[in-house]
């Protein structure tokens, strides 16, 4: 079984490490691939090693499009280009890449001990979290997700209640009435009637919404993005390695600010891991507003790539707390990671995985061993790594096209297909007119949850003075408040990520 | 051309996988889901005693187990080698909502498992305060609290009220989200079925079983559940109140329970199926094989098989207990009292 483990365990670096290389493919993409494949996971603790792999190592590799190419890994590498391609144009690409893997690695190591190793302690936790506690902690999860990661609020708001809109067609859990499902045409007496659509029933599946509004736009974007590739300078990498290792703990204290903001973004539901490297990448810049170094953040410094790495891993890694306790996403990967997780029969956030040792422990081992397997692969391997990257992305176009179809239509039902191709639209349009799809896809994950926890606050028959007087819903109602006055008057590093 | 040939490429893929199966088990959820679970490990151990013929499972989620079956009556089933399989949810639904099609009558039954749901509580909560996480699916469990907890008086309105005063029904809680809240405190009943009661409840010190269903027995009437003996419901129910239970709210009760527990988990294929035969006779081999059953145990709970004839048998038991009254009984108690819009179905009752 350990054997089985290992072999698992390899793949999934393998393939995590590839998908990371990928421009613009990164994790989420790389788990909603492996849907298709979900059968052959016959043991469910294989999955959890298999997907535990494709995070920590993508986020390793896919630091080398941006550094390399000038085009964000999967959405959480962003910040890396902004120096580390100019870098890559002074023939310092080996160093960038290095300091980059270094910090990421060590805030991995890090931030993984702190959250992994302790996890099963955190579960505690959960008993404090009755139903007042959990619904001022949607609360100030929908708060950050429209006022913290986007900067258009009207539109992250609209897209918010758009996908909580989706997520609640079906059966309505108050009354069992199917609703918002009339979309079939009928001619009844010669008039037209729309009529329900029984497949929605059981609510819109999560797959084909994932991969039609966030990966299918993405992958567009790509296949028309005009990149500047830079080949690698092949003179002195390995002294431009010891250098980025030496960079690495010479700027230390930007690499662990940058995992502390990582890790604090990570435990907040539903910011992804844009806003923690973007946070991360503004505090660097502010704090070498002073420095005398010759080559300033923002033009090819080495402190600017290292301080928004720190958040890489650090974000990945702590994501994981609010996804596994109370089965609310950390992240858009997490979300597919409670996919796939649920087809193998570990629902997270529920007392079967909560007292699972076993659970703890593959997940523990399987994220630490990821790290070490990948560190020496990702230095060893950097001038070949980067000859997949400089790949030109249409030869990726259609296989991860078709992986991700494949995942969506795993029933091989033409609903699947119409949902789907619903999905890739609407992921279209609002990407062109810049409505969040994050908040989107939070919105409709977390929608069951809200509904569930507005309907148990009235049930129990709780009030605003239950807010106030019990400990974590004041708090949670105190940061809401707080998320809504920074993110619209204080927040530097809005993005545009939608 | 590229997208042709990766659409022809994956087309095959998928007729391929077909073609090689001798049996195609339809299951009306997607993977991961509880029947998925069950037919994936029943299939698995199916196999070994089906010479060499393999399963192949065809998921077809939509409409909350809906979907799948009416595909399969309207006529997946004309393919003598599809099987259905069923659960405790689709049984509910054939009496209570007019979009299930399908019709047990018309069926060969391969087999079905049958069992018994445990209610526990936590010790000394009231039964005036009754607190649980609601699910149209737990109608028995609630019309039998109701009755033990308010007595014989057999009309609905009576068990209405009664509902009305004594019970939080707390909805939008998923199963994980209700074992959670109960463990917490902020519900103080439960119900489980006996392998998760075991594993969720049982060990919890605080908690103790409140009263069982009982178990469907051959001639249709209910036997104490050995695992947790003397407290059947109507067991329970004779000794506190001095007369065994009556009425059209019990016949209605009964009636919930026989449908969602009797046919738990049912495997059925067309009627004069030629392949219906060999799939009872592997099944019959199976269910008397231990490493076979011990592997099922493992994941879902040891439960009694009625295979092929008795299977038959069964189902027309259940289906005797729809009466006119007994299913009105049980609507009015769904839709007035729970708050679920369901609909009298004229069409399937027996008298």
């Amino acid at each position: 079984m350990l054997e089985s483990y290992a072999i698992v365990l390899i793949l999934g670096c393998i393939y995590g490490f590839f998908i990371g290389l990928v421009p613009v493919a990164g994790a989420t993409v790389g788990l909603i691939a492996i849907y298709g494949f979900i059968g052959y996971f016959t043991d469910p603790y294989m999955l959890v090693v298999f997907t535990t792999a494709i995070v920590v190592t993508s986020s390793i590799g896919d630091s080398f499009a941006a550094v390399v190419m000038n085009i964000p890994g999967a959405g959480s590498a962003a910040a890396t280009m902004v120096d580390g391609f100019p870098m890559t144009r002074r023939g310092e690409s080996a160093r960038a890449l290095s300091a980059a893997i270094s910090t990421s690695w060590v805030n991995g190591v890090f931030w993984g001990i702190a959250v992994f190793f302790f996890l099963p302690y955190y579960t505690k936790i959960v008993l404090y979290f009755g139903s007042i506690e959990m619904f001022t902690f949607l609360v100030f999860a929908m708060t950050c997700v429209v006022f913290i990661s986007s900067k258009y609020f009207v539109r992250g708001a609209l897209a918010l209640v758009g996908g909580i809109t989706v997520g609640l067609i079906g059966m309505n859990p108050d009354d069992g009435v199917y609703r918002m499902m009339n979309f079939i045409p009928t001619i009844v007496d010669g008039e037209l009637e729309w009529t329900k659509w029984l497949y929605l029933a059981d609510g819109v599946n999560m797959i084909p919404v994932m991969a039609g509004v966030l990966a299918f736009p993405e992958l567009l974007g790509a296949l028309r993005t005009q990149v500047e590739t830079v080949k690698i300078n092949a003179d002195n990498i390995k002294a431009q390695l010891i250098q980025g290792i030496k960079d690495s703990w010479k700027y230390k204290i930007d690499g662990a600010r940058g995992g502390l903001i990582g890790a604090f973004v990570g435990l907040v539901p539903g910011i992804g891991g844009g806003i923690a490297d973007w946070f991360a990448y503004s505090q660097t810049v502010a704090a070498s507003s002073n420095s005398k170094d010759e080559i300033p953040v923002g033009k090819g410094n080495v402190r600017g790539v290292i301080g928004c790495e720190g958040a890489n891993n650090a974000q990945k890694a702590t994501s994981y707390v609010p996804t596994i306790l109370f089965g609310i996403p950390g992240a858009s990967f997490e979300v597919i990671i409670m996919g796939l997780f649920m087809y193998v029969g570990l629902e997270l956030g529920t007392i079967d995985v909560l007292q699972d040792e076993k659970f703890f422990d593959v997940l523990l081992s399987s994220y630490l061993w990821s790290l070490f397997i990948i560190l020496p692969v990702a230095y060893g391997f950097i001038r070949y790594a980067v000859y997949i990257t400089n790949i030109p992305f249409k030869y990726y176009f259609w296989p991860i096209l078709a992986s991700l179809v494949y995942s969506s239509t795993q029933q091989n039902m033409f609903e699947e297909y119409i949902v789907l191709g619903v999905c890739m639209i609407a992921g279209l349009i609002m990407k062109h007119l810049k409505f969040s799809r994050i908040s989107f896809l939070i919105g409709f994950i977390l929608s069951a949850r809200i509904e569930a926890s507005w309907i148990q606050f009235n049930t129990f028959g709780y009030g605003w003075q239950d807010i106030v007087f019990s400990p974590l819903p004041c708090l949670f109602a105190v940061l809401s408040i707080a998320a809504l006055i920074w993110g619209l008057f204080y927040n530097k590093a809005r993005i545009d990520f939608v | 051309m590229k997208k042709m040939l990766i659409g022809a490429i994956a087309s095959m893929t998928m007729f391929a996988t077909t073609a090689f199966a001798d049996y195609t088990f339809v299951v009306p959820q997607k993977p991961g889901g509880g029947t998925a679970v069950w037919t994936a490990i029943v299939a698995g151990e199916l196999e070994k005693f089906l010479d060499g013929e393999k399963i192949k499972i065809q998921h077809i989620p939509g409409g909350r187990s809906l979907l799948g079956f009416n595909k399969w009556h309207q006529g997946l089933q004309d393919n003598e080698k599809t099987v259905m399989v069923s659960n405790g949810g689709n049984a509910l639904k054939y009496l209570l909502d007019p979009a299930a099609e399908y019709n047990y009558g018309e069926y060969t039954s391969i087999g079905m498992m049958n069992l018994t749901i445990v209610m526990g509580r936590k010790i000394g909560a009231s039964e005036n305060n009754i607190r649980i996480a609601a699910d149209p699916a737990r109608l028995p469990e609630v019309m039998a609290m109701m009755m033990l907890v308010c007595g014989p008086d057999g009309v609905a309105d009576h068990y209405n009220k009664c509902y009305n005063d004594n019970v939080t029904w707390v909805k939008g809680m998923q199963q994980g989200a209700g074992r959670l809240a109960y463990i917490r405190g902020e519900l103080n009943h439960t119900r489980e079925n006996p392998a998760a009661y075991k594993k969720h409840v049982a060990k919890d010190e605080g908690s103790e079983v409140w009263m069982t269903h009982g178990l469907l027995a051959a001639d249709g009437s209910h036997s104490d559940d050995p695992n947790h003996p003397g407290k059947q419901f109507e067991m329970l129910y004779e000794a506190r109140w001095g007369s065994a239970p009556s009425g059209a709210f019990y016949d209605g009760y009964k009636l919930s329970k026989s449908f969602r527990d009797g046919m738990q988990k049912a495997l059925w294929i067309k009627k004069d199926s030629p392949d219906a035969a060999k799939l009872i006779a592997a099944l019959t081999e199976m269910s008397k094989n231990p490493e076979s059953i011990k592997a099922i145990a493992k994941k879902v709970g040891n439960y009694d098989w009625a295979i092929g004839a008795d299977g038959d048998n069964n189902r027309d038991n259940i289906l005797s207990f729809t009466t006119e009254s007994a299913l009105k009984a049980m609507l009015q108690f769904q839709t007035d009292s729970l708050g679920y819009e369901s609909i009298y179905k004229e069409n399937i009752v027996n008298d």
